[in-house]
């Protein structure tokens, strides 16, 4: 072998061996030098007619490697899928109302500027900046997506590796007779009752919702404003306490985040039955008392909203009376017991059905 | 006219695929090197790239049906594989099948051919 032939031969070699496991690459080097020795030598081969035979080196390292060439394989695929869809929902809506939101101040303050010459420039701006805004809220929602499945994937690869590790330490010299542990259809569980099965679809909507909430408050609060027009003017009153929202807004989202948990859980159990009970107490209780620390000891409301509200209210007397006595105290009263009603119906809800089709 | 030629290359491919390590053990009773196995296997009329066969060697040695050893004494190091036990075991069991299956598929063509 000539020196250009070695050297053709050993570039060959390394662009296989680099893309193996560190531990492949010494064996297939060795392995790979005395192939394309005997191709040359047997069927008087130019070292160039031996590695066309042999092909592009990234598919024989791909065919040294036994692992699968998939992202998210067909186990995930269905639920991933599934996963992306809510998930890009849940991201690209609230993106879009918020900018929206954002286009109506906008708007507002454009009035307030120059009248409406600017108010047509202010919504054509808008709209160019929310197109890029909803994309990148979509795509970032998707690739994190695609990385948990990605791990996932990755994860459940290296749990079948394990088994079949563990299982020949334990049996040695015979991998003949290996067991295959698969599904049997002992596997399969009875069919529930109709009724015990929880709509796929309301938890979705639920979840979407409670999301869409989340991001608003997070980052359009001004959204929740009384909105007024004084004449050209058009002015936004902030129901909640924007200048305490720091303080407000974790508590606010951890509430909303505990439903979220809980449809979460009924989405992926499927029927009423121990879990879901248990789950939907847990939740419920957590999000009551969140609720009250929420509403009876945090500055929730906007303390100046009735009296805001007021100079703009015009002269109708009873409007007046009304938003005058304008008390956070007495809203929270009124939403707490809102909440405490809802959490009691849907936690009847749940007992009532486990009880009656599920399984405890 | 492309695509059916393609169609069928892939089939034939899928085809052949499932035979390869049945060919491959029938010829591991005795100790060979990699190239040697290929060229016995072409005298036979069965065909298959090294890079085919070299991957396969490895994996079928991963799995505890052949065993190596590289022999440094000659001109150069060679890497010689052979069936173990159990990869004697699992070929008699494979070649039982196979000659089941081969009977079977005959009938299917000859019922066929009327």
């Amino acid at each position: 072998m000539t020196d250009r032939e070695q050297e053709m031969m050993e570039r060959y070699i390394y662009q296989v061996t680099r893309r193996l496991p560190g531990d492949q690459r010494k064996e297939t080097a060795l392995e790979l030098q005395e192939l394309i020795g005997d191709m040359m030598e047997e069927k008087e081969m130019s070292v160039e007619e031996v590695l066309t035979k042999l092909g592009d080196p990234a598919l024989l390292a791909e065919r040294y490697q036994d692992i699968t060439h998939c992202l998210i394989g067909p186990e995930y695929y269905d639920i991933y899928l599934w996963f992306v869809k809510v998930v890009l929902l849940c991201s690209a809506i609230p993106v879009l109302i918020a900018e929206i939101a954002d286009i109506i101040r906008g708007e507002g303050a454009a009035y307030e500027f120059a009248g409406q010459a600017n108010t047509v420039v202010s919504v054509i701006y808008g709209i160019v900046s929310v197109v890029p805004e909803v994309l990148t809220a979509g795509l970032t929602a998707f690739g994190a997506v695609t990385l948990v499945f990605v791990i996932m994937e990755r994860q459940k690869v290296k749990l079948e590796k394990k088994q079949e590790r563990a299982w020949q330490v334990s049996d040695l010299g015979e991998p003949a007779k290996r067991k295959r542990t698969g599904w049997t259809p002992g596997e399969l569980t009875p069919v529930p009752d109709p009724k015990a099965r929880i709509s796929r679809g309301d938890c979705i909507v639920e979840i979407v919702f409670t999301v869409i909430f989340c991001v608003l408050l997070i980052f359009a609060p001004h959204f929740f404003s009384a909105v007024c027009r004084e004449g050209e003017k058009v002015v936004f009153i902030p129901i909640f306490n924007l200048e305490q929202w720091k303080v407000v807004l974790p508590l606010f989202v951890l509430c909303l985040f505990v439903g979220l948990a809980d449809n979460v859980v009924r989405l992926a159990v499927g029927i009423y039955g121990k879990a879901v009970l248990i789950s939907s107490l847990i939740c419920n209780g957590i999000s009551l008392v969140l609720a009250v620390i929420l509403l009876k000891v945090l500055p929730f409301w906007n303390p100046d909203f009735g009296k805001e509200l007021a100079g703009y209210a015009g002269r109708k007397e009873e409007a007046l009376r009304f938003l005058t006595r304008w008390d956070g105290s007495t809203a929270s009263d009124i939403l707490l017991a809102v909440i405490l009603f809802a959490i009691l119906l849907d936690v009847g809800t749940v007992v009532y059905k486990t009880l009656r089709y599920g399984k405890l | 006219m492309g695509d059916e030629k393609d169609l069928l290359a892939g089939l034939v491919l899928e085809l052949r695929r499932g035979t390869l390590v049945l060919s491959v053990l029938s010829q591991m009773a005795e100790e060979k090197y990699g190239y040697a196995l290929v060229q016995s296997l072409e005298k036979k009329g069965v065909e298959i790239d090294p890079n085919t066969l070299y991957p396969l060697l490895r994996r079928l040695e991963k799995q505890g049906l052949l065993e190596s050893r590289w022999d440094t004494g000659g001109s150069k190091p060679r890497k010689y594989y052979r069936r173990t036990a159990v990869g004697t075991e699992i070929y008699l069991e494979l070649k039982k099948q196979w000659r089941q299956m081969a009977g079977g598929m005959d009938a299917l063509m000859e019922e066929d051919e009327g």
